[in-house]
């Protein structure tokens, strides 16, 4: 008996050190309600009348208000119910709370409540209280009510009189001052209760419905008046509002909103025109948002000065709840909501949207690790270690899950749909049967480089409980930041903040004389060795809460605060230096003040390019046509048939001047445009219209025989041909009496994807590498590549075994990369390492693995070569898929692609494969696999059957072994450091991994004698899994290795898929040419 | 533990001395039982109407190819068939009860061709223990005989195209044609078998060789054929809503709906309504009809077999054209050009409207069960009381048959050319049935 017994000894011992932190390391300690007398839960009843069938929010839960009633400075607590008694909690000081609703006359009198907020409305000083409350459904009675503060710890409920009283279906409020008047105003969000079956088209919007549509509430005097319309405020049928925040997003000095609302309606952007009105312009700045977007928070996470925003979702991390969930819409319903009926790109998961400079947002949620904390109610963004970079707090769960999908499909339809139809009555049983939704609280912290990393289970406890509203305060008063949560069916919890004394905190409030007497919307910015931080005063914020009406900074040092600058909401400021930290300041605005010069404070860099309409007569439009490879392939990563145009400017007339081609897609035919002394001109060339069938992929014009007169080379694909068809044959072309003429080549039949020339053989002449792409219809399968030798302008094909099957390529560069005076060549691609190939004498030998020692597969889309340390030696950049993507890949644990013919029918699959917690699951949920491999239905009757298993278990362990594996190693765009001939491979930094770099473009555009490369990218042939990669807005890298942001450089590329980055010269000026997919291209003067 | 094991042996002997061999009883109620086991999990599985079909006709076919050698009245359909070679056949020297086999084979390949096995597979293994009680020796000759035939018949089910069409292209939505089938409301579900077409037919010698006439020339001008049809489809909802709820018509339709996945949306929450398809609904019947007339259980093997060839081979035809003619539903133009928020009384099923599928297949398998229980046959259809609809009274399997198909007009789902021209398509295709496997009306 005794070995075993020291053997458990060991084993206690040995995975004590693995545990989670034990709570006295916890950031977060969780306050017993027995030693707090914080005796509050949300306890919901579920009823015949009332239920998740009949009312769909019934699981949204309560919110909490903090802020201090009595003016004692002790934070109070007011927490809502839905179905039991609201009550006030009088802050008594070392974390005692007493209820004192009763006496205080705030437990409100309506049948369900959800959102508070606390806000001087009357402005006399004191805190009032609105409470929000959803009425006039299900028998729901009551209103929203606002408890008007005496002075004397009691409370009157006056909404009637302030023209708050509404009776609908309110989810919160927020109370800010949107017309810079001095006192505050109100925006109402409500929710629709709308059960019908289907969306409706997005202008459903525009007719006013009194009890789900949003309400803008202009204060007159005391007396809140309806100015929605006038304001252009949508108040539609199909506004389900869960989340609100106000801010100056765009630093103009007035307060703008962002909407969330649930399912299919957008959220809302609206910009504040500073006349009394509102723009709604969610679709120029945002690429895509959160699709169920839940709460919400603004706060400038990346202390840039501009204010970010994170919207919540319900994207599960867990296996087993993931792939037992509904999830996104198949590609055809997503194409169907925003092409047919108007709304915006929405997928299903947490969005953190950067602002850069209020110009554009790019979507990082993916890529800063916040995108999937299941089922998410509440964000809130402060420095809780006061490291000096916001963390977040996110409150999660849900009682039931309604979208599992055995629920749906099998086990609700007997059970509801019978008691629905013959007795509208809803079974017990039935409900019972939805799986719990119980998810821990998230933590993260937050960094420099904006990655936020989990720190549930070390900050604090995973806890089981069902967090809905939450709210900042320092209870306590020692200067961190505490959180209260509201809880259903469980005690409310005080998570109380146990920082460290090394680090230091600065706590702002405001006492203005205007009726805004707590400064909603102050602004306030403090730099410490020379790191700028930037808050807004906006209480009302996460999910049915608001917090402490406090401004918190946190710091990494204790050292004196350089200087703090107060902005004003009546945008005048003051300016504080040497300010000692770890104090609590209450500023008042100084007699005498300046206004604010925001265009001085964000002063925007000289930009490098000007966008002008286009150049004269060029009216080539690129229109992919409407090809879905996913309709016939399904269960491949990415579409292969839309990678035009192919671009290649040159002078193809022999007048000196460039002239442009553009290769189209299939059934349009190419175009040439010839350049004049004025303008261009499009060519009409019965070669090109005959040919219109052909995709053209890539395009260079060069001269290829010697005789100082361009031809041009073509390579065609598309990614729907295959096997011999006419259509995949590459072409080449010179311009020869007037007329364009083809000219002889060997005959191939390939997806083709790139073609570069360099001089082989030494012979003086330009050969031809031509790479083959993807093939179509058999995706996985490795392709053929070309070797086009030139013999006096006539084209012989090479063999060489080691460049025939390099893989999926995607581009190549002939580059002396070994200084021996012959031109190399690197090929990249996807599912590949980058090659390459050394030239002996004419001969490519692959020397891959002599010269790059790393696991570097990748889904590499470009290479360039740049000396980025200035060091004189070449290096190379290369573009990768990006980081921001759901897709992970390590050498140790690459994204694996299974290839192979899984159910004998004579039609290859391939399967994706992702590694997490360090065991593979299938990328696609079952119906996706069954409708490629009918046989998993059987296999996997239920959803949960299927749900958390692994790749071997999903596929038999021998199918996978005789399948063909393809693997990626990192999705990092960056480049290869030339380290004496060898490479190494580095990341570049997060601005570059937004989304895949797909074209580079070298030059020197700045005219500092120095090259710089333009990056382009972004890529949205992927289903709604993947959402869209539009977040890249066209960056520079320098030869310092500095990397400047779009709008920097006056380029703004989000939304749009760059493909050709290439310099026109037009009357003696430079301008820039941006090929897009699916578009016009644009046109950029270089200003320098 | 040495005493309980002798306690074993001893009850082992005791009770093998006492065994009395009975031959095992097996009817026709059991076969009945066994049809709708496997209805009910197609319901449960969500099988689309055209895979149900395919279910139905196999699973009888096996138990049907084993009884008519008790029955030798009844004929061989192995020849009728491509590729099929005959049954292994029976072996005379075991004690072999061919219901229990024709049993056997069809709980076989019925588990083959449904996902929830384990459900069958219950149900199996109470039957399994019932006889193997009863009778462990015939048992168990029966037992291997009808898995030799379900192990010979899979061989051939395997080569039907069925498993290639599941990784054929999807239908693809993409088109500026307005007359071009779009996805309906309320899920905009993708166009389910767009390949069904090239499944191998029982009797037909092609998918197309029931092809209906054409209907009227797609056009949205007043005057046109198509428009009208297209007004009368908005019209006679109208006219319902007048008449109310009890309107013969309502009732018609939500009569016939039949419809495996009818998905309804509350808030959040999701869920479907299941019920059984219109095979399913014509295999209840060709029960009712089976028991009202007292048919044995080779009889009624014979009677559900040849309803379900009918039925496979009238959805292949159907699909053929619904997938040639690619038309666009009701629900899609009057949400267009009149009322966008107008929905059809019956939610649109996920396929192009031309020809009407119920239509086509209640033709079908009309003609079959009037060949075999005759034309005056008045029967109670209370096949689709489970799933709360009420019981009709029909004169004729053809009357049943006129009112499924026009049910899909008053459902707003099709225009009335769909209706029309589909039961004559399918009423001829019956025709070819009964002709191609001589079926015969059965004496009883």
């Amino acid at each position: 008996m005794r070995k075993p017994f020291s053997l458990i000894f060991l084993f206690i011992f040995l995975t004590s050190c693995e545990k989670e932190k034990t709570s006295e390391d916890f950031l977060f300690e969780n306050l017993p309600a027995e030693t707090t007398g914080l005796n509050f839960s949300n306890d919901l009843t579920e009823t015949n009348a009332l239920n998740i069938l009949d009312y769909l929010y019934f699981y949204n839960g309560g919110g909490v208000a903090v802020g201090d009633i009595n003016n004692d400075s002790l934070p109070d607590i007011y927490l809502t119910g839905n179905q039991v008694k609201n009550i006030l909690f009088l802050n008594k000081g070392n974390m005692q709370f007493e209820d004192i609703s009763e006496k205080a006359g705030v437990s409100g009198s309506s049948d369900w409540n959800t959102g508070v907020v606390m806000a001087d409305v009357n402005g006399d000083g004191f805190l009032d209280i609105y409470v929000c409350a959803v009425s006039g459904i299900n028998g729901l009675n009551g209103k929203n009510e606002l408890f008007i503060n005496n002075g004397d710890g009691t409370f009157t409920e006056k909404a009637e009189e302030f023209g708050l009283d509404f009776q609908n279906y309110s989810s919160t409020a927020a109370f800010f001052d949107f017309d810079n008047d001095g006192d505050l105003d109100m925006y109402l969000l409500n929710h629709a209760v709308h059960t019908v079956n289907t969306y409706g088209p997005a202008g459903i919007r525009n007719k006013r419905i009194a009890e789900s549509g949003d309400k803008l509430l202009r204060n007159d005097d005391g007396k809140f008046v309806d100015v929605s319309e006038e304001a252009g405020i949508y108040g539609g049928a199909n506004g389900y509002g869960l989340g609100l925040a106000t801010a100056d997003f765009n630093n103009d000095g007035f307060t703008d909103i962002y909407v969330s609302n649930d399912f299919h309606e957008d959220d809302f952007y609206y910009l504040n025109n500073g006349d009394g009105t509102f723009t709604e312009t969610l679709k120029s700045k945002f690429g895509h948002v959160s699709r169920f977007s839940m709460g919400n928070d603004a706060a400038d996470v990346n202390n840039d000065g501009f204010i970010d925003i994170l919207t919540l979702d319900m994207l599960p991390q867990d296996e087993k709840v993931l792939k037992a969930s509904v999830s996104d819409d198949p590609r055809d319903l997503d194409k169907l909501k925003t092409e047919e009926l108007g709304y915006h790109y929405q997928y299903a998961r947490n969005m953190l949207q950067i602002n850069q400079r209020g110009e554009y947002f790019q979507e990082t949620g993916l890529l800063n690790g916040v995108a999937a904390t299941d089922w998410s109610w509440a964000p809130l963004f402060a420095d809780f270690d006061q490291d000096g970079f916001q963390d977040l707090f996110i409150a999660t769960g849900i009682p039931k899950r309604p979208n599992d999908l055995d629920y749906i499909k099998y086990v609700s339809s007997n059970q509801i749909q019978k008691k629905i139809n013959n007795t509208r009555l809803v079974d017990n049983e039935a409900l019972d049967m939805m799986p719990s939704g119980k998810v821990h609280n998230y933590v993260f912290k937050g960094s420099a480089n904006l990655d936020f990393k989990d720190q549930s289970g070390k900050w604090m406890a995973r806890d089981s409980v069902i967090s809905t509203g939450i709210a900042y305060a320092d209870l306590d008063n020692d200067g961190d930041l505490d959180v209260v949560s509201n809880n259903i069916n469980s005690n409310a919890n005080i998570y109380e903040n146990q920082s460290d004394s090394l680090s230091a905190y600065l706590k702002l409030s405001f006492k203005l004389d205007s009726q805004n007497t707590f400064g909603i919307g102050t602004k306030a910015i403090a730099w410490q060795d020379e790191k700028m931080q930037t808050r807004q005063l906006y209480n009302s914020r996460g999910f049915q809460s608001s917090s402490e009406p406090i401004i918190h900074f946190g710091f990494p040092k204790k050292e004196k605060l350089d200087s703090l600058l107060i902005i004003w909401p009546d945008n005048t400021y003051q300016k504080q230096e040497n300010l000692d930290l770890d104090q609590h300041l209450v500023i008042r605005p100084d007699q005498s003040r300046d206004s604010i010069n925001y265009k001085k404070l964000y002063s925007s860099p000289k930009p490098w390019f000007e966008k002008i309409d286009s150049l004269p007569g060029i009216t080539f439009n690129h229109k992919e046509n409407r090809y879905t490879d996913f309709d016939r392939q399904k269960l491949i990563p990415y579409q292969i048939s839309d990678r035009g145009p192919a671009v290649a400017v040159g002078d193809l007339n022999g007048n000196g001047l460039d002239d442009i081609y553009f290769g189209n897609s299939k059934f349009e035919p190419a175009e040439i445009y010839f350049q004049r002394e004025n303008t261009f001109e499009k060519q009409d060339f019965e070669l090109l219209k005959n040919d219109e069938k052909t995709e053209n992929t890539s395009a260079v014009i060069a001269d290829l025989n010697r005789d100082n007169k361009n031809g041009l080379f073509v390579t065609s694909g598309g990614g729907e041909f295959y096997g011999e068809a006419d259509a995949l044959l590459d072409k080449l072309f010179k311009f020869e009496n007037g007329e364009l003429k083809a000219k002889d080549l060997p005959q191939y039949f390939e997806n083709t994807s790139v073609a570069k020339l360099g001089d082989l053989d030494g012979d003086g002449d330009l050969d031809i590498f031509v790479g083959g792409a993807a093939v179509s219809n058999d995706f996985g399968k490795i392709p053929s590549s070309y070797l086009l030798i030139n013999e006096n302008g006539k084209f012989r094909l090479q063999k060489n075994s080691g460049l025939e099957k390099v893989g999926m390529t995607t581009d190549a560069i002939w580059t002396d990369f070994d200084e021996d005076g012959q031109e190399d060549l690197i090929v990249v691609g996807e599912w590949m390492s980058p090659q390459f190939f050394r030239n002996n004498k004419g001969d490519l030998e692959n020397v891959s693995e002599e010269i790059l020692e790393e696991k570097l597969n990748g889904l590499w889309q470009s290479i360039i070569p740049f000396d980025i340390n200035n060091d004189g030696k070449m290096d190379y950049l290369l573009g990768n898929w990006g980081l921001n993507t759901k897709f992970p890949a390590s050498a140790e644990f690459p994204l694996k692609m299974y290839y192979s013919d899984f159910d004998q029918n004579g039609n290859t699959e391939t399967i994706i494969a992702y590694a997490k917690n360090q065991k593979y699951y299938p990328s696609n949920g079952l119906d996706e696999l069954v409708s490629q491999l009918s046989y998993l239905r059987k296999k996997f009757p239920q959803y949960k059957d299927f749900a958390g298993k692994t790749i071997e278990e999903v596929f038999d362990k021998e199918a996978l072994e005789k399948a063909k594996l393809l693997k990626v190693h990192t999705m990092a765009s960056g480049y290869l450091l030339n380290q004496d001939g060898k490479f190494i491979f580095k990341h570049f930094e997060n601005a570059l991994q937004k989304a895949p770099i797909l074209t580079f473009l070298k030059a020197d555009f700045n005219k500092d004698k120095k090259e710089e490369v333009l990056v382009g990218g972004n890529y949205f042939g992927v289903t709604p899994y993947h959402g869209r990669f539009d977040a890249l807005a066209g960056n520079m890298i320098t030869q310092n290795g500095k990397i400047l942001e779009g709008f920097e450089l006056g380029l703004n590329f989000t939304k749009k898929s760059v493909r050709s980055l290439d310099l026109i010269n037009f009357k003696g000026v430079v301008y820039l040419m941006v090929s897009l997919n699916n578009s016009k291209p644009k046109f950029y003067k270089l200003k320098n | 533990m040495k005493k309980y094991l002798y306690f074993v042996i001893a009850t082992l002997v005791l009770t093998s001395c006492s065994k009395e061999e009975k031959p095992i009883v097996v009817t026709a109620e059991n076969y009945h039982q066994t049809v709708d086991k496997i209805t009910d999990i197609m319901v449960h599985d969500i099988f689309s109407p055209p895979v149900a079909s395919r279910i139905y006709a196999y699973s009888n076919l096996a138990a049907y190819q084993i009884m008519r050698q008790e029955n030798k009245d009844l004929i061989d359909f192995t020849s009728k068939f491509e590729e099929l070679k005959p049954i292994p056949e029976a072996d005379t020297t075991a004690n072999i009860n061919f219901k229990l086999a024709a049993l056997v084979a069809k709980m076989e390949i019925g588990k083959k061709l449904i996902f929830s096995e384990n459900v069958l597979t219950t149900y199996r293994d109470s039957l399994y223990t019932k006889w193997k009680k009863t009778n462990e020796v015939e048992f168990n000759s029966s037992k291997d005989y009808g898995l030799a035939v379900a192990r010979h018949l899979s061989a051939w089910i395997d080569k039907d195209n069925y498993k290639e069409t599941r990784t054929m292209p999807k239908y693809s939505v993409y088109s500026d044609d307005p007359a071009r089938w779009q996805p309906t409301p309320p899920s905009y579900m993708d166009g389910i078998e767009p390949h069904w077409p090239k499944i191998r037919p029982f009797t037909l010698d092609s998918a197309s060789q029931f092809k209906p006439a054409p209907h009227p020339e797609f056009s949205l001008k007043k005057g046109t054929a198509f428009y009208d049809e297209l007004i009368e489809v908005y019209e006679i909802k109208n006219e319902m809503e007048r008449k109310g709820d009890e309107s013969e018509e309502m009732k018609i339709a939500q009569f016939w709906d039949c419809n495996p996945y009818v998905s309804t949306q509350r808030g959040h929450l999701m869920f479907a309504t299941k019920k059984i398809t219109p095979g399913g609904h014509w295999m209840g019947i060709c029960k009712i009809a089976s028991k009202k007339a007292g048919l044995d259980f080779a009889q009624s093997s014979y009677a559900y077999t040849t309803t379900a060839i009918a039925l496979a081979d009238g959805f292949i035809s159907c699909w053929d054209e619904k997938y040639r003619s690619n038309l666009v539903r009701p629900e899609t133009l009057i949400n267009k050009l009149i009322d966008d928020n107008w929905k059809p009384v019956l939610q649109t099923p996920p396929f192009p409207e031309y020809s009407s599928g119920h239509s086509v297949v209640s033709g079908a398998a009309s003609i079959v069960l009037t060949r075999i229980f005759g034309d005056d046959f008045h029967f109670e259809d209370d096949t689709e009381v489970k799933y709360g609809l009420p019981v009709r009274t029909f004169t004729s399997f053809s009357h049943a048959a006129n009112e499924a198909a026009i049910s899909r007009l008053y459902g707003g789902i099709h225009y009335r050319s769909a209706v029309e021209n589909g039961i004559i398509q399918g009423r001829n295709l019956g025709n070819h049935v009964v002709e191609n496997l001589n079926i015969k009306p059965l004496t009883y």
